[in-house]
């Protein structure tokens, strides 16, 4: 069943296009991780889907209406840089907003669930700023809905409440509540989503898994040797096409079984380096492809296999 | 029901906010016996001899109501509403079952109860440091809520169109001190121009000030440019201002930043 829809989606902002024809679904029980660059238009975009803001064209559903006919107790709302009142504690934050639905949890039950209960008496202007995002997260809860929209929600958080909340997410996903969120992390994308769409100058110009989404964008797998010494000659050393930026030495298309060729051919050919590292490519990589930032070793010259 | 538990739990979360923020609730209840305590006893009243009150003790009392009346709310929701967009709060009430007016009804009721102890310590300062003459009227009981209902909606409305916190307490001073005493509270019509009387009448604080005048006090009027309106009839024009402003304060919160 469809629980988010877009279909040509616009928003302008003056001279600014924040969306420019987006169109997407998201199935119920998904996981769907909306990444880009700053300004790409992502917050317009889930504003757009929770009703708080109106597109100039285009049509949006959320759970098959208007997204400001929506069934508000479904839904859970976690805006990106939403603060609750300060002089509360964590507990009166998260029973704050139970009290505006009809059928809200147990308050110290949802405390425990993202992980807050030892902050649930400290005002929440004072409670860490990982504690914070978790007591948001809990407001955000604390009616069981059925479709998350979270943005950005672990910005600012240390790694091990990264964790804590990327657990709980996963947990709820489990549970078959759709949850759609906005990410800089590549690693949360990753590892949350089931599908992932790339936002860039308002446009979606990839959606699908994190796997495939690698596979057609992410290039090749990369061998990079960090020289002590001239770049160029350890790059004829590799005896294949190679890239020179700096000290760095970057061959793509590298299969993990030739590795150990390399490195012997390098100590043949005498090169001194102080790293060799070899990497799958990533999402990280299919972002900074299709959002136009991607690393290209500067020198730019093929030095090796060259033809 | 269910209104009453969203604007309950609205209620509550404002209240304790207010509670805790000790300078403000300081000040709050400071503010009117700085003002009795300038204007009654300081500067004091000279019914005989003209100067700045020149009026009976008691004229002025609907005046310092009033001050409460209108300040407390105007700033207090401006920077209220203001505080809340910047921390994307509306943006998230927005997706919850609370609606706009609601969520003022609730603010509404914590500016009410907060002005009512105000008020109330407001009216035995007057009476005690000024000997001000007053009779109780249930209209008082009535005029006050009322009033404040108004001026939360104007409030609301000035903290939608400012773009930050210190824009709204700004304009609410801007707009709040010629209210103050171009609405028949301190100074009578008679001192004003009489082409300026048609704007005395266009303020809704000229309603409440000459309303309660005529309900608690039984002097001799200094004039008004609200002829042959009696107490009632000017909480009613004050009750309609009242609805006015409050559907264009709600309809005037904002969703998102």
């Amino acid at each position: 069943m469809t629980v988010l829809a877009t279909d040509g989606v616009r928003k302008t902002y003056g001279e600014t296009t924040a969306l420019d024809g987006v169109s997407l679904s998201v199935e119920a029980g998904e996981v769907f991780a909306l990444i880009g660059p700053n300004g790409a238009g992502k917050t317009t975009l889930v504003r757009s889907l929770t009703g708080t803001v109106d597109p100039d064209g285009g049509t949006v559903e959320l759970l098959g209406t208007a997204p400001r006919e929506a069934d508000e107790d479904r839904l859970g709302v976690l805006p990106q840089s939403f603060s609750p009142p300060g002089r509360l504690t964590a507990r009166e934050v998260v029973a704050y907003y139970a009290g505006l639905y009809e059928d809200a949890r147990d308050v110290d039950a949802v405390l425990a669930e993202v992980g807050v209960s030892d902050a649930a008496d400290t005002w929440y202007e004072n409670c860490s700023g990982g504690q914070q995002r978790r007591v948001c997260l809990g407001a955000t809860l604390v009616n069981d809905p059925d479709v998350l929209f979270l943005d950005e929600p672990t910005t600012g958080i240390d790694p091990a409440g990264r964790r804590t909340l990327w657990d709980r997410i996963e947990a709820l996903a489990a549970g078959g509540t759709t949850v759609f969120l906005t990410t800089h992390d590549m690693n949360e994308a990753e590892r949350l989503a089931d599908r992932v769409g790339l936002l860039a100058d308002g446009d979606l110009v990839a959606v699908g898994s994190p796997g495939e989404l690698v596979r057609e964008h992410g290039g090749d797998r990369r061998l990079t040797v960090t020289v002590d010494g001239d770049p160029t000659a350890a790059a004829d050393a590799l005896g294949r096409e190679a890239m020179t930026d700096g000290d760095r030495v970057v061959a793509r298309g590298v299969e993990p079984a030739a590795i150990g060729d390399i490195v012997d051919a390098l100590d043949r050919a005498g090169v001194e380096y102080t790293e060799l590292s070899w990497a799958e490519p990533s999402l990280e990589d299919v972002y900074l492809a299709l959002a136009g930032e991607r690393f290209e070793p500067r020198a730019g010259r093929p030095v090796a296999g060259d033809d | 029901m269910t209104t009453t538990r969203r604007v309950q739990s609205e209620f509550v979360a404002a209240w304790h906010s207010f509670l805790r923020r000790r300078v403000a609730v300081f000040f709050t209840f400071f503010f009117p016996v700085l003002l009795v305590g300038i204007f009654g006893a300081l500067v004091q009243t000279n019914p005989a001899g003209g100067g700045l009150f020149a009026e009976d003790p008691a004229y002025y009392v609907p005046g310092y109501l009033a001050t409460v009346v209108l300040q407390t709310p105007l700033s207090r929701m401006g920077s209220e509403v203001a505080r809340h967009r910047e921390g994307s709060r509306f943006e998230k009430l927005a997706t919850t079952p609370l609606s706009r007016a609601e969520w003022l009804l609730a603010h509404t009721l914590v500016n009410t109860v907060i002005i009512a102890i105000a008020g109330f310590a407001l009216l035995v300062l007057t009476v005690g440091l000024t000997g001000a003459s007053i009779t109780f009227s249930p209209l008082l009981l009535l005029y006050v809520p009322v009033g404040v209902v108004c001026f939360c909606g104007v409030g609301a409305l000035l903290g939608a169109l400012a773009d930050s916190q210190d824009g709204a307490i700004t304009a609410a001073n801007a707009i709040g001190l010629p209210l103050l005493f171009l609405s028949e509270t301190f100074v009578p019509p008679s001192m004003l121009p009489d082409w300026f009387h048609p704007l005395v009448a266009l303020s809704p604080l000229t309603y409440f000030a000459h309303g309660l005048r005529q309900a608690i006090w039984t002097g001799t009027d200094a004039g008004t440019v609200l002829l042959g309106l009696n107490a009632v009839e000017s909480l009613a024009v004050l009750a309609v201002l009242g609805v006015a402003f409050f559907a264009l304060g709600a309809r005037a919160i904002p969703v998102t930043d």
